[in-house]
């Protein structure tokens, strides 16, 4: 079966604007990728890993500098006319559109970009609001929306057209849990409800990526790190264990990391609330002692202690080695 | 060329020229001031060809020419300003991955500022018509119209290329707008007939296409002042005015092309910064 | 204290300013740039008068109109430019929110902007005048200039503007879509009632009377006649303002620029509240 998306060897390099002003950087460093049709697939990354650039590569916005990218059989750079046919993009905290127009009226304009017959792009659109529940505000204008109501209506645009492969960036970034939950849940049905709909998601929600997406491919640096289903991702770290500290504030952390049974070690500190968190994924429970230990030591004290099973978080921790910042 | 690819764009034009056309109706509070500021600056200049008594097709003149500088500022900030802008709140991306013509995008731009800047020229012309009791001659209709529409189409296929070389720029084209205006209203004598500045000048200056346009058109309007102030012949202008709509058409096309490509190359497309 | 405090607001709005109307390119480019829009607007006025005069440009009217139209940029550019600092912050870099939120007094930040706009302006004003003056035969001799006259009118009549533009400022918190079409408008009044390239007494004599009411008018009467003494004397009684002496001319400007300052400050405090109040301070049209 024709893959929806494949990658080979991309790479993307940003070159200073003048030469002096900076060095080039490197977003994309010889990425493989293949996705098939019908996946629901999820591109996790810290700020600055190559989320982005890779959605923009892939919707034809931007040229690789070296390497070849499809999307549905189509090459980006030379059939980008063909590939504009099949996609369609959505990214968190958009603001596009046109603030004298309704909610309707704007929907409405971005349909007529995909050739839409206007009594059908007007149906569907009715159809949408109402699933998202904005019915009641497609008579509004746009800039009278709450931040949540304006992205569930830039999820509308990007699905209105029906396209085959949508690149959701960061979808649900900054919405309330209730607005979040509907974006997921209409993504989920959407993919489901039709053969051949492929969704490339990015996101910085673990837990989104882990509900959603039948594979993930955690992107850092501008390469791959891995790329497998959420529940074998996980087993790449079955063996760890994860403990978490909370201790009175802790000066030195020093010697946390080299304890024999620790895998990987991070900690934050909370100045205001005078506190350490410490994150330790084990290898061997017997670390648990040393480590209280040298809390103890260091002259803190044990404020809560709990031990978890792995995550895709901790995943993502053993591959890029530090969480989210 | 497919039937369906042409009605694809044709929607894509009239889906890009909606807001511009809808924006009047439902702010018509904009119409206040983009009637009233252009007929300050026509009063003032009116009034210093009063006090110099000048010849009283001037004032016209200068009627005119205010009218002309709506469409004149439309260009600068609706169409080679506005993709700076759509890139700015995020519409130009989802423009530039939609499977059509960019020039359907340019064109519904045109089409609707076009239409939203003809009412606003034609209250300013009408009030200064009236404001100012002057008597413009109406014996070739036809003319009118078609030189108007001829330049129409000129000017906004230079607006159309204009948008095109604007779109990599930053906070730059608001300044770049902002130093066409005055310049252009000299070159193209909006406020003097454009033969005081000389052939080669004037010539120079018919590159804008309302410099001809406005020429023949205060000809028309007054048909005995051609030969006074006149800079060519009516049917010359109209000649070269139709050469410029193909021109700038044809550069906006590749110019658009060119700097769609270039963009996407440097990445500086979809790059927003201030 | 506080005093260091507030030089520090206003000189680090004015850096700011700067970087906001010159960082954009190179200082070649800004350089021409600050000065081809000045120019280029005075040509347009030289070529309405030599195409209904025929050449002679050494004449008293046209000094009278090439000196009001270069010192109207200070009016054009000084209430555009405040107006502008709470437009452009708010719509465009989004940072109003931030700068009214800081413990800083919001007037001097903005006069901070502003002074760079008038530095700016100052640079076109003086090209074009010193273009008249060499190519135009514009009449100003610099041993004959009244600088008792001049100089107070000027630094007045700055103030004056300053003082409008805050009030203007005021009006654009709450309107955040006519702001400029507002500053636009009343600087285009200016240009047409208060003999700024034409005498007043051409206008019809309503006109007229709005005219006598406007510190510009006496602004550009109290610049020419410091500037170039011979000249409005020589077009004196023309300027319709000739019953008034100079002392009276910059007296009416200073009285003027106390009213302002008064009715501005009762604007900017109503409509700073008014748009906290309506929650307009942050706000975007995303047009």
């Amino acid at each position: 079966m024709q893959s929806a998306v494949e990658v080979k060897g991309l790479t993307r390099v940003f070159e200073p604007k003048k030469k002096k002003e900076g060095k080039s950087v490197t977003a994309l460093n010889k990425v493989d990728l293949r996705i098939e049709s019908g996946e629901l697939f999820g591109l996790l990354g810290p700020n600055g890993a190559g989320k982005t650039t890779l959605l923009k590569i892939l919707s034809t916005l931007l040229l690789p500098t070296a390497g070849k990218a499809f999307v549905a059989g189509f090459d980006v750079e030379k059939d980008f006319t063909e590939v504009r046919k099949r996609i369609n993009m959505v990214s968190g905290g958009e603001i596009s559109g046109y603030g004298l127009l309704t909610v309707k009226e704007n929907l409405w304009m971005f349909t007529q970009f995909y050739g839409m017959k206007s009594s059908v792009a007007k149906q569907r659109i009715d159809e949408l609001l109402t699933q998202f529940g904005l019915a009641d505000k497609k008579d509004e204008k746009v800039r009278t929306l709450s931040t949540g109501q304006r992205q569930k209506m830039n999820v509308i645009r990007g699905f209105v057209t029906d396209p085959e492969i949508i690149f959701l960036d960061e979808p649900t970034l900054g919405l309330d849990v209730n607005a979040s939950r509907v974006i997921r849940d209409f993504i989920v049905d959407w993919v489901q409800a039709k053969e051949n709909r492929t969704v490339l998601l990015t996101t910085h929600y673990m837990m989104e990526a882990d509900q959603l997406c039948d594979r993930i491919a955690i992107i850092d640096d501008g390469r791959i790190l891995a790329c497998d289903t959420p529940e074998n991702l996980k087993k790449l770290v079955k063996m760890n264990r994860t403990l978490k500290l909370d201790v009175t504030s802790l000066k030195d952390t020093s010697k946390f990391g080299s304890i024999a049974g620790v895998e990987q070690f991070t900690f934050q500190d909370d100045a205001e609330k005078n506190q350490t968190y410490l994150k330790f994924i084990l290898t061997h429970d017997s670390a648990v002692t040393d480590i209280i230990s040298e809390v103890q030591r260091k002259g803190a004290r044990i404020l809560s202690l709990q031990k978890t099973e792995p995550t895709l978080e901790d995943v993502f921790i053993k591959m890029v080695g530090k969480g989210f910042e | 060329m497919s039937d369906t690819w042409l009605i694809t764009n044709l929607r894509a034009i009239r889906g890009r020229a909606y807001p511009r056309v809808i924006g009047s109706k439902r702010e018509p509070s904009w119409l206040f001031f983009d009637i009233t500021l252009p007929l300050l600056t026509v009063s003032a200049y009116a009034y210093i060809y009063k006090y110099m008594d000048a010849p009283p097709e001037f004032v016209g003149f200068v009627i005119l020419g205010g009218a002309m500088t709506a469409f004149w500022l439309n260009i600068l900030w609706a169409m080679a300003s506005q993709l700076y802008w759509e890139k700015e709140i995020g519409n130009l991306q989802l423009y530039l991955i939609a499977p059509i013509s960019r020039m359907s995008i340019l064109a519904g731009m045109a089409v609707g500022g076009l239409f939203m800047t003809a009412i606003r020229a034609a209250a300013t012309m009408i009030i200064g018509i009236l404001l100012f009791g002057i008597a413009l001659s109406f014996a070739q209709p036809g003319m009118i119209i078609l030189v108007f529409m001829v330049t129409m189409v000129s000017l906004y296929g230079m607006g159309m290329m204009f948008a095109s070389l604007y779109l990599l720029l930053g906070r730059e084209a608001y300044h770049l707008s902002n130093l066409l205006t005055e310049p252009v209203y000299l070159a193209s004598g909006l406020y003097f007939p454009v033969r005081a500045l000389g052939f080669w000048a004037a010539a120079g200056a018919s590159i804008i296409p309302m410099t001809l346009g406005l020429d023949a058109l205060r000809q028309l309007f007054y048909p005995s002042s051609g030969s006074e102030y006149g800079f060519l012949p009516v049917n010359t202008e109209l000649a070269i005015l139709a050469v410029l709509c193909v021109v700038f058409l044809w550069l906006s096309k590749y110019s658009l092309a060119y700097m769609e490509k270039l963009g996407k190359t440097t990445g500086r497309l979809t790059l927003r910064w201030q | 204290m506080a005093v260091s405090h507030d030089l520090r607001t206003f000189k680090n709005a004015a850096w700011l300013g700067w970087q906001m109307e010159a960082n954009w390119t190179d200082p070649f480019v800004f350089a021409t740039y600050s000065i081809v829009k000045p120019v280029a607007g005075s040509l347009i006025l030289v070529f309405m008068y030599l195409v209904i005069t025929g050449g002679e440009t050494q004449t008293p009217f046209f000094s009278y109109m090439f000196i009001g139209n270069a010192f109207y940029m200070f009016v054009a550019e000084v209430l555009f430019g405040v107006t502008w600092v709470i437009h452009d912050d708010r719509e465009h870099y989004m940072t109003l929110k931030q700068v009214y939120i800081a413990p800083i007094k919001f007037y001097i930040y903005v006069f901070g902007r502003a002074a760079i706009k008038i530095a700016i302006t100052t640079v076109g004003v003086l090209v074009t005048l010193a273009f008249g003056v060499i190519w135009l035969g514009v009449e100003i001799d610099l041993g004959a200039v009244d600088w008792m006259v001049f100089i107070p009118a000027l630094l007045v009549g700055l103030l004056t503007m300053l003082i409008m533009g805050l009030a203007l400022g005021g009006v654009t918190f709450l309107t955040a879509k006519h702001g400029m079409g507002i500053n636009e408008g009343i600087a285009g009044v200016f240009y047409v009632l208060s003999g700024v390239i034409f005498p007043i007494t051409v206008l019809p004599e309503w006109a007229q009377s709005i005219s006598y009411l406007l510190p510009v008018t006496y602004w550009m009467e109290a610049l020419r006649r410091g500037l170039s003494p011979d000249l409005m004397t020589s077009l004196s009684g023309a300027t319709g303002l000739s019953d008034f002496s100079n002392l009276e001319i910059l007296l009416t400007l200073a009285l003027s620029a106390v009213a302002f300052l008064f009715i501005s400050s009762a604007i900017f405090r109503y409509a700073d509240k008014t748009a906290r109040r309506k929650g307009k301070i942050d706000w975007t049209t995303s047009y």
